[in-house]
């Protein structure tokens, strides 16, 4: 008995023990590195000098303008893309789940965008919003003149979330249609004998099933979405005056154009930080409705 | 006892991963061409080995490895390098605190200084100024910091005024020669004249835009220089006083008087010029083989690059491209210096255009290729390059001046922000960076 343990816990760690090494050395170290360089000020061309600072950049970094602009550069775009990418996520797997023919013909075309490289969707939209574009060509034609899009501070924002929801969407929807389809159709047939509307079959059959996936899609775009990154740096590189410059793009300049990787990574560690809150108040959130919605469950059952 | 076992077994694995990443020990026989008695050197290029310009690089070193057979060898090693300057740099930087260092490395033109601050590189040995005088003024002063040589280019680089010939024909407007340039205020008289004709084209007399990245700096800093400008000062520490003067103040309202009187599209349209719909365009040298290869509709001049009326007939055109240094590493100073005087000199300067179209860095180069003198406006460029070029600002924090620069320019020029204070902003930026070096 004692010896079959053991056996087991050999082979365990034969199985674990590659995934350890390398989840050691590109991830835990590089995570402590980087919490450590957070207090001193290592400057990539004379790591030599590197002194301990303490506190100091965590100091500088609240009182700089353009890391407090970037933050809430990146707290914008979540805020749109999350509602946005959710929502439309749900309608279009809604939508399609309705039709009958050429179901899958819609599934592909929604789906295609996630499986383009984002700089690739990144330039194609750079045509799309350009001042003589496909986009301003249509608003001309509906008699709305031409805007700047992505070359405005304004706008530029707004634009480029935009165009992440519609890279983004198919993904969750793929993931939404999966949990339309995994409900019970005898919920629907029984609703139906007691004459309910739709709506009320939306919003007390259909809603409540899919609520653990809605956690899932709201995580996974929330965290998705504050790692923006590819889509200024190729469209727009951060400007206009810095209004698409997001949390990741600051840390990946002032790490290696700038050189400064201890502020950089002081950024990196309030960001992760940030992340990690608010991860963990949405994981409160949503646990208690998801272990209410299992009770019910249980006692329906 | 497991666990300790088992974490020991994972530290050497690490110790091991660390330590194979360091510089390596070659040995003749090691590499093909190295042989007893030479001396090895080796050589980061920051390309990889099938663009055009890696093919040059390949062809350089394997002159080099010729001609001094016996007593050099140099081994080059292409590393890629993406857009954003990431890649390549990012295996200095790692190397620089792992001490894997090449003996000898590129360098891009307005980074010089800040490896040199930092010993990351170190001066040449000693060259003789004939040997010297054999490269374009700009590309030595490039390569000098502090008062010393560090480094050598095999390209240089240059912006042209362009012009479209046939609109400014039908404007009846005459382009002045090469030491005669336009000043500002004549400039946006024929500006101002244009216009209406651009109209009628659905175009703009201008086709210029101030893009984020490296081409702001690039394209425009002459405006400041020919203004009697600076952005920092001679030594590279102070931006007080010269990146926020009066000056320099006043270049920055003329870039929006530009924009305000709608002598360019405030946002950028792509072709603009290309397609005939813009009278003028800055743009880099390549684009006379754009033209010529792609849009031969274009009937193409090179008009000298406007000045302001302060002008003092001084250097004020963009130059610079990437060069060879030694590293701090280096054993063998002579070799590397030998090497570097090889791979920027004329035969490589002759490589580098007929494989990439860049221009070369030597007066040699550009004697031997015919083009410079048979073309109008290459040799328009390399007129300009070879009595106007100015280097770009010489400071170890130039990133930050470089995107100072264009964020300043935007933010007055397109966002209506308040000259003065736009400037003084960016001076802070960059006195931040700066820090570091002033304190020690």
């Amino acid at each position: 008995m004692m010896k079959k343990k053991k056996s087991n816990t050999i082979m365990g760690m034969a199985f674990f023990g590659p995934a350890l090494v390398l989840l050691t050395i590109f991830l835990f170290i590089p995570m402590i590195l980087t919490l450590v360089f957070s207090f001193t000020d290592y400057f990539a061309l004379s790591p030599n000098l590197t002194h301990f600072v303490g506190f100091e950049n965590y100091g500088k970094l609240f009182k700089d303008e353009l890391f407090l602009q970037s933050f809430f550069n990146t707290v914008k775009f979540v805020l749109i893309i999350l509602p946005c990418q959710g929502l439309g996520a749900l309608g279009l797997a809604l939508l399609i789940n309705k039709v009958t023919h050429c179901k899958k013909y819609f599934k592909v075309a929604f789906f295609v965008p996630v499986v383009m490289s984002l700089a690739v969707v990144s330039t194609l939209w750079m045509q799309i919003y350009s001042p003589e574009g496909i986009l301003n060509t249509i608003l001309g034609n509906l008699g709305i003149n031409a805007q700047p899009f992505i070359h405005s501070a304004s706008q530029a924002l707004p634009s480029i979330a935009l165009m992440s929801v519609w890279q983004g969407v198919g993904y969750q929807m793929i993931i939404f249609l999966g949990g339309l389809q995994a409900i019970n159709p005898a919920l629907y047939e029984a609703a139906e004998m007691d004459h309910a509307s739709s709506w009320q079959k939306f919003k007390d059959i259909t809603l409540p099933e899919l609520k653990p996936l809605c956690v899932f899609v709201f995580i996974t775009v929330t965290i998705g979405a504050f790692r923006m990154i590819v889509q200024p740096m190729v469209m727009t590189g951060g400007g206009p005056s810095h209004s698409t410059y997001t949390m990741v793009y600051n840390i990946y300049e002032t790490g290696t154009v700038n050189w400064e990787i201890g502020i950089a990574s002081t950024m990196a560690i309030v960001f992760a930080i940030f992340v990690m809150i608010l991860t963990v108040i949405q994981s409160i959130l949503t646990r208690d409705k998801e272990d209410k919605h299992v009770n019910k469950k249980a006692k329906n059952g | 006892m497991k666990k300790i076992i088992l974490k020991s077994l994972i530290l050497l694995l690490v110790m091991g991963f660390l330590t194979g990443c360091q510089g390596k020990k070659v040995s003749p026989g090691d590499v093909e061409g190295y042989d007893e008695g030479e001396t090895y050197l080796s050589l980061w290029v920051h390309t990889i080995e099938d663009t055009p310009e890696g093919e040059a690089y390949k062809k350089s070193v394997e002159g080099f490895n010729e001609a001094y057979d016996g007593v050099y060898f140099a081994d080059i090693e292409f590393i890629p390098r993406n857009d954003s300057g990431g890649g390549y740099s990012d295996k200095v930087n790692a190397s620089v605190m792992s001490g894997g260092l090449p003996d000898v490395l590129t360098v891009d033109g307005p980074n010089v200084s800040a490896y040199a601050a930092n010993g990351i590189i170190q001066p040449l040995a000693e060259i003789p100024e004939e040997e010297k005088a054999v490269y374009l003024e700009s590309i030595i002063e490039q390569g000098t910091y502090d008062g010393k040589l560090y480094a050598l280019g095999v390209l240089e680089s240059s912006v042209g005024m362009y012009y479209n010939k046939d609109i400014l024909e039908e404007a009846g407007i005459e382009v002045p020669d090469a030491d005669h340039p336009w000043t500002w205020s004549e400039f946006l008289e024929i500006l101002e004249q244009l216009k209406p004709i651009m109209a009628e084209k659905n175009g703009y007399a201008l086709d210029m835009t101030f893009p984020v990245g490296e081409a702001s700096i690039y394209y425009y800093a002459p405006f400041i220089w020919s203004n009697g400008g600076d952005l920092v000062s001679d030594d590279g520490l102070t931006v007080d006083g010269y990146f926020n003067s009066d000056a320099n103040a006043e270049t920055m309202e003329y870039f929006k008087t530009i924009v305000d009187n709608g002598y360019m599209s405030a946002t950028p349209i792509e072709f603009l010029f290309e397609s005939g719909r813009a009278a003028f365009k800055f743009d880099g040298a390549w684009e006379v083989n754009t033209i010529y290869t792609s849009y031969p509709d274009i009937n193409l001049g090179v008009a000298p690059y406007v000045v302001s009326d302060n002008w003092d007939g001084g250097r004020y055109t963009p130059t610079g491209s990437w060069a060879y240094a030694a590293s701090a590493n280096t054993e063998h100073l002579e070799g590397a210096t030998e090497l570097v005087k090889w791979m920027s000199g004329v035969e490589s300067g002759v490589y580098i255009w007929n494989l990439t179209k860049n221009l070369p860095s030597t007066y040699g180069a550009f004697e031997q290729i015919e083009i410079f003198r048979t073309d109008e406006n290459y040799n328009a460029l390399y007129n300009q390059l070879s009595t106007y070029g100015h280097p770009r600002p010489k400071t170890p924090v130039y990133p930050q001046v470089s995107t100072s620069f264009q964020q300043a320019l935007e933010d007055i020029a397109l966002g209506g922000m308040e000259t003065k204070s736009a400037l003084d902003k960016s001076v802070e930026r960059i006195n931040a960076k700066l820090e570091r070096y002033v304190r020690e």
